[in-house]
C-alpha cells in the first residue's frame, strides 16, 4: 500500500510537470490549433473532390473517409515522438547518469511522461474535435462501446509506438546524427501509420508493408474504430494483435536499451 | 549597387558552403530529409488520385504539375530566406541583430545572406522532378517561350513566399517569437497544392487576393496546360512585385520600431 | 572641432506590463498598460578626436543604451547626437563605415571558419582596398599576436584569443571612432593587459577616438584620461580620472592571512579594522596618509603573515559615493 502511494506520488510529480511546459509555449499551442484547422479545410475539400468523381475508394464511403482522415489528423502527435532528442540531449549533457540514478524505473518514468503528453495533446485537440463535427460533418459514434474500444486501442497503440521509439532512440547511443534519423522516421511513420491515407486505400504492396510494420497499430487501428471503418465487434482481435506487438517490442526495447547502456559505461560517457 | 550586392551574395554563399563542408554529413542529411518528408505527402496524393479518373477535372499528372510548381517556389524561399523564420530568437533576442545595424550594408540583405539554407535544395529537386515527370507524361512541349514563362513564374512564386514570410517575420520586432505567426500564414500554401477549383469561391478569392499563393502554382499551371488560362495567369510577376514592395515597407516599419525599442 | 556631440540625449523604453496568464496576455494585447523606463536622461557631452573616454556606471545605468544611440542602432527619444557631423540613426550606413563596435558578449566572427575568413568577409563588406587591408593584417599579426591564429576556426580559440580576433575585426577598416562595450569581460589579467596596450597604441598611432564601457576600473586607469560616469541615466561625473581617484579611490583594503591565531597587535597609522577573524584580518587605509607596503610591513613586524591581498576600491562604491553628492562636498 505504501509502495503504491509512493509510486503515485513520484509519477504524479512527473505528470504534473507536463502542463507547466505547455503554458510556457502557449503561442505554439495556438499556432498548432490554427495550422490544424487549415489542414482540415484542405483535407475536406480535397476528399470531396476525390469522391466527386464517384466510387467508394477501398470500400469506404465519403462519410467514413472524412471521419477517418480528420480524426487521424488529430492523432498525428502519436507520430511525432521526441524521445530520440531526449536521449541525444541526455547523453550529450551527461544527464542520463542522473536520470538512471533516480529511484524509479527510467523507462517507466518516460512512459508516464509520454502518456501525460498524449493526454494533454488530446485535451488541446478537444475544441478541434467539436469543430470537426460542426463544420466538417464528422460523425462520432454515439455508443459507449465504440468509445471504449477506441480508448483501449489508442492506449495500446500509443504504447506500441512508445516501445518502437524506445528502440529507435537507442540509435542516439551510437550516432550523433539523431536529427536526420528522426526526420526519416517521421516520414516513414506518417505514411505507414495510416495518418494520411487509410490502409484500405493503399495498393496491395503498400498495404502489406504497412501490416508488417508496427506503425499502423498507433493511428490506423484506433482511428478506424472511432470513424466507423472497423466495427467494434472486431475489437478483441485487434487488441490481441496490438498486445502482441506491445509485448514483443517491449521486451526488445529493454534488451536493446541494456545493451546500449553498456556502450556508455564502457566508454565512460 | 546591384553588382556590389550580387558579388557580396556570392561571397556569403561561398563562406556558407565552407561552413557546410565542415559538417559534410549534416549537409547530406539536410538535403535528403526534405526529400523524405515530401515523399510521404506525395505518396499519399499519388495513392489517392491515381485511383480516381480525375480530381475536379484535373488528372494526376496535372495535379502533380501544380504541386511541383508550388514546391519549386517554396524551395526558393527555403534556400534564400530561411533566416526569416529565426529572426526573433536567433537574432533579435540574443542581440545579434545590432551587428547588422552597424555594418555598412542593408540589414535585410545581411539577414537573408547570412544563411543560405541547403535543405531547400532537397525541395528544389523534388519540385523539379515533379515538373519534369508530369510534363513528360502530359507530353508538354517546352518551347523557349514556355520555358521563360516557367522560370518567371517560379521566381515570382518564390518572391511571393518570401514576401509573405517577410511580413510575418517582421512581427519579431514586437513579439520576438514570430515563428507561430509565420507558420500560420505560411501553412496556407498547402491549399495551393491542389487546383483551386476544388475549394469554394471564398477560399479561391482568399488565395488570389489576400494570401496569393494561388499565383505560385494554380494560375501558372492553367497557362502551362493551356486550360482556359485568362488574365490571372499573366499576373504572377506583378503580384510578386507588388507584394515585395509592400513587404519591404512593412519591414522598414518594423525596423523603425526596433530603433525605438531595441527589444 | 569635436568628433562626437551629444546634447540633452534621452532614451525612454516603453514596455507593456502584462498580468500573468492567458487573460493577462489578452488584456495586454487589446488594452496595453505601458510603463516607461527612462534609461538615459538628458545627457550632454562632447568628445574630441583622439580622446580615450571611459564610460562607466553600475549595471543598468544606461551605458549600453547610450552606445546604441551613438552607433545608430537606437533612435533617441529626445535630444541630439552627432558623430562625425552626421546623425548616426538617419545616416546609418555612412556612419557605419567610419565606426567600429565591439559588443563584449557577442562575437561578429564566424564560429566555424578560420579567423582569416571572417576578416576577408569584413574586407568585402567595408570595401577595404586590398593594399591597406594587407597592411592592417600584417600590423595586427604583430601587435595582437594573431599570426598563428589566422588559420584557426573561431570555435577553437580561447576567450582571450577570441577577443584579440574581435578587436582586429573591429579595427581592420580603419574606423575613426571605436565603441567598446565591455571588451575585457571574463578575461584574465595578462590578456587584459595586452588588450589595453593595443587600444592605447591604436590611439597613439592613428588618433582613433575610443569610447569604452567597463566594470573594470583597471581598464579605465590604464587607458582613459577622461571618465564619464552615469547613474540611473544621468551623467554624474565628467572629467579626468585623476580627480576621482584622488577623492574616492582614497581608501583601500588589505586582507592578511596569518599562520597562527591573531593575538594583540598595534594598528598601523592611517589604518582601521574592517573585519577580524581567527587568522584573517582586513584593514582599510587612507592612501594619502600611508601606503600598502607600510601597512603590510607594520603588521608583519608583529604577526606571522602567511599571505595578503590588496583590494581595489570597487567602482560601484565610488559611483555611489559620487552620486550621494560626495564629490561636491
Ligand atoms: N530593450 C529594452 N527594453 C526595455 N528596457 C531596456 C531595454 N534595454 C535596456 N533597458 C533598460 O534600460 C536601463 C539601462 O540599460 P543599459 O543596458 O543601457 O544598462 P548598462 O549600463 O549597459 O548596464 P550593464 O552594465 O548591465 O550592461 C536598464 O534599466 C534596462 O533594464
Ligand atoms: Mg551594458
Amino acid at each position: 500500500m505504501n509502495r503504491l502511494r509512493h509510486l503515485f506520488n513520484v509519477y504524479g510529480a512527473v505528470l504534473a510537470a507536463v502542463p507547466k511546459f505547455y503554458t510556457a509555449y502557449r503561442a505554439w499551442v495556438w499556432m498548432e490549433f490554427v495550422v490544424q484547422i487549415l489542414a482540415m479545410v484542405v483535407l475536406y475539400f480535397f476528399w470531396q473532390a476525390v469522391y466527386a468523381s464517384g466510387g467508394a475508394l477501398g470500400g469506404l464511403t465519403f462519410q467514413q473517409t472524412i471521419n477517418y482522415v480528420m480524426l487521424a489528423q488529430m492523432l498525428m502527435p502519436l507520430v511525432e515522438n521526441r524521445l530520440i532528442f531526449n536521449f541525444g540531449w541526455m547523453l550529450r549533457e551527461g544527464q542520463i547518469a542522473i536520470d538512471l540514478l533516480r529511484p524509479m524505473d527510467f523507462q517507466a518514468r518516460l512512459y508516464v511522461d509520454a502518456v501525460g503528453n498524449l493526454f494533454l495533446n488530446l485535451l488541446v485537440k478537444a475544441p478541434l474535435l467539436i469543430m470537426a463535427v460542426v463544420f466538417f460533418q464528422v460523425q462520432l459514434p454515439r455508443d459507449v462501446t465504440t468509445w471504449l474500444v477506441f480508448i483501449v486501442a489508442l492506449a495500446l497503440g500509443h504504447a506500441v509506438m512508445f516501445f518502437f521509439d524506445w528502440i529507435f532512440s537507442c540509435l542516439a547511443f551510437y550516432s550523433t546524427e539523431t536529427w536526420g534519423l528522426s526526420v526519416v522516421r517521421v516520414a516513414v511513420v506518417t505514411f505507414f501509420s495510416g495518418a494520411i491515407v487509410p490502409l484500405q486505400m493503399m495498393p496491395h504492396w503498400l498495404q502489406t508493408t504497412a501490416n508488417l510494420l508496427p506503425f499502423a497499430q498507433s493511428v490506423y487501428v484506433p482511428v478506424s474504430f472511432l470513424s466507423g471503418v472497423t466495427p467494434s465487434s472486431a475489437a478483441a482481435q485487434a487488441w490481441l494483435i496490438q498486445l502482441a506487438w506491445l509485448i514483443g517490442l517491449g521486451v526488445i526495447s529493454r534488451l536493446v536499451f541494456r545493451r546500449s547502456l553498456r556502450k556508455i559505461t564502457v566508454q565512460g560517457g | 549597387m546591384l553588382r556590389r550586392y550580387t558579388s557580396l551574395y556570392w561571397f556569403f554563399l561561398i563562406q556558407r558552403f565552407k561552413i557546410l563542408m565542415e559538417y559534410r554529413l549534416n549537409f547530406f542529411i539536410g538535403l535528403t530529409s526534405t526529400i523524405f518528408l515530401q515523399a510521404a505527402g506525395l505518396l499519399g496524393i499519388w495513392v489517392i488520385v491515381s485511383q480516381v479518373p480525375d480530381l475536379n477535372g484535373w488528372t494526376l499528372d496535372q495535379v502533380l504539375l501544380i504541386y511541383g510548381l508550388l514546391t519549386l517556389a517554396k524551395s526558393i524561399n527555403h534556400m534564400f530566406a530561411d533566416n526569416l523564420w529565426v529572426i526573433g530568437w536567433g537574432y533579435v533576442r540574443p542581440g545579434g541583430f545590432d551587428r547588422f545595424l552597424v555594418r555598412p550594408i542593408n540589414p535585410l540583405f545581411h539577414l537573408l545572406a547570412d544563411r543560405f539554407c541547403h535543405d531547400g535544395l532537397g525541395n528544389f529537386l523534388v519540385g523539379a522532378a515533379l515538373v519534369i515527370v508530369s510534363s513528360i507524361n502530359l507530353h508538354l512541349v517546352w518551347t523557349p517561350l514556355n520555358l521563360l514563362y516557367l522560370i518567371v513564374v517560379v521566381i515570382s512564386g518564390g518572391v511571393i513566399f518570401i514576401a509573405l514570410n517577410l511580413i510575418t517575420a517582421t512581427s519579431a520586432f514586437w513579439i520576438i517569437e514570430s515563428i507561430p505567426v509565420t507558420q500560420i500564414v505560411f501553412n496556407t500554401h498547402e491549399f495551393a497544392r491542389f487546383p483551386l477549383t476544388i475549394y469554394p469561391k471564398a477560399i479561391q478569392l482568399f488565395l488570389t487576393i489576400l494570401i496569393p499563393y494561388g499565383f505560385a502554382s494554380y494560375y501558372p499551371a492553367t497557362q502551362i496546360l493551356g486550360r482556359d488560362p485568362g488574365l490571372l495567369a499573366w499576373l504572377p510577376p506583378f503580384v510578386a512585385l507588388v507584394l515585395a514592395v509592400f513587404s519591404y515597407r512593412v519591414w522598414l516599419f518594423g525596423l523603425k520600431h526596433y530603433g525605438g525599442t531595441g527589444s | 572641432m569635436s568628433i562626437i556631440h551629444v546634447q540633452d540625449l534621452s532614451k525612454v523604453y516603453r514596455i507593456v506590463e502584462k498580468d500573468p496568464g492567458l487573460a493577462g496576455s489578452f488584456k495586454a494585447l487589446f488594452r496595453p498598460r505601458y510603463k516607461d523606463i527612462l534609461a538615459v536622461d538628458r545627457i550632454s557631452f562632447t568628445i574630441e578626436p583622439g580622446e580615450l573616454v571611459g564610460y562607466i556606471g553600475v549595471n543598468g545605468a544606461g551605458k549600453s543604451t547610450t552606445i546604441k544611440m551613438l552607433t545608430g542602432i537606437l533612435l533617441p527619444s529626445g535630444g541630439a547626437v552627432r558623430v562625425l557631423e552626421r546623425d548616426p540613426y538617419q545616416q546609418r550606413v555612412p556612419n557605419a563605415r567610419d565606426i567600429g563596435v565591439v559588443f563584449g558578449q557577442r562575437s561578429q566572427l564566424w564560429w566555424d571558419l578560420p579567423l582569416i575568413e571572417s576578416l576577408n568577409f569584413i574586407q568585402r563588406i567595408y570595401e577595404i582596398p586590398p593594399a591597406s587591408f594587407k597592411r592592417r593584417l600584417d600590423e595586427f599579426a604583430e601587435t595582437l599576436e594573431l599570426k598563428a591564429l589566422f588559420g584557426t576556426p573561431i570555435r577553437n580559440l580561447s576567450l582571450g584569443q577570441k577577443m584579440r580576433a574581435e578587436l582586429a575585426a573591429t579595427l581592420i577598416h580603419d574606423p575613426q571612432v571605436v565603441y567598446l562595450d565591455e571588451p575585457t569581460i571574463g578575461l584574465d589579467l595578462l590578456v587584459k593587459e595586452r588588450i589595453r596596450e593595443f587600444i592605447k597604441a591604436q590611439n597613439r598611432q592613428r588618433n582613433v577616438t575610443v569610447i569604452l564601457t567597463t566594470h573594470d576600473l583597471g581598464d579605465i586607469e590604464e587607458i582613459c584620461q577622461r571618465v564619464i560616469m552615469i547613474d540611473a541615466g544621468r551623467i554624474i561625473y565628467d572629467g579626468p580620472l585623476s580627480l576621482i581617484k584622488a577623492r574616492f579611490g582614497k581608501f583601500r583594503e588589505i586582507t592578511l592571512e596569518t599562520a597562527s591565531p591573531i593575538g594583540l597587535f598595534a594598528l598601523p597609522t592611517g589604518a582601521e579594522i574592517v573585519q577580524q577573524a581567527d587568522q584573517r584580518l582586513t584593514l582599510r587605509f587612507d592612501r594619502t596618509v600611508t601606503t600598502a607596503s607600510q601597512v603590510a610591513a607594520a603588521i608583519m613586524n608583529q604577526l606571522e603573515v602567511a599571505d595578503f591581498s590588496l583590494a581595489e576600491p570597487d567602482l560601484a562604491s565610488i559611483v555611489k559615493q559620487i552620486y550621494s553628492g560626495a564629490l561636491h562636498a
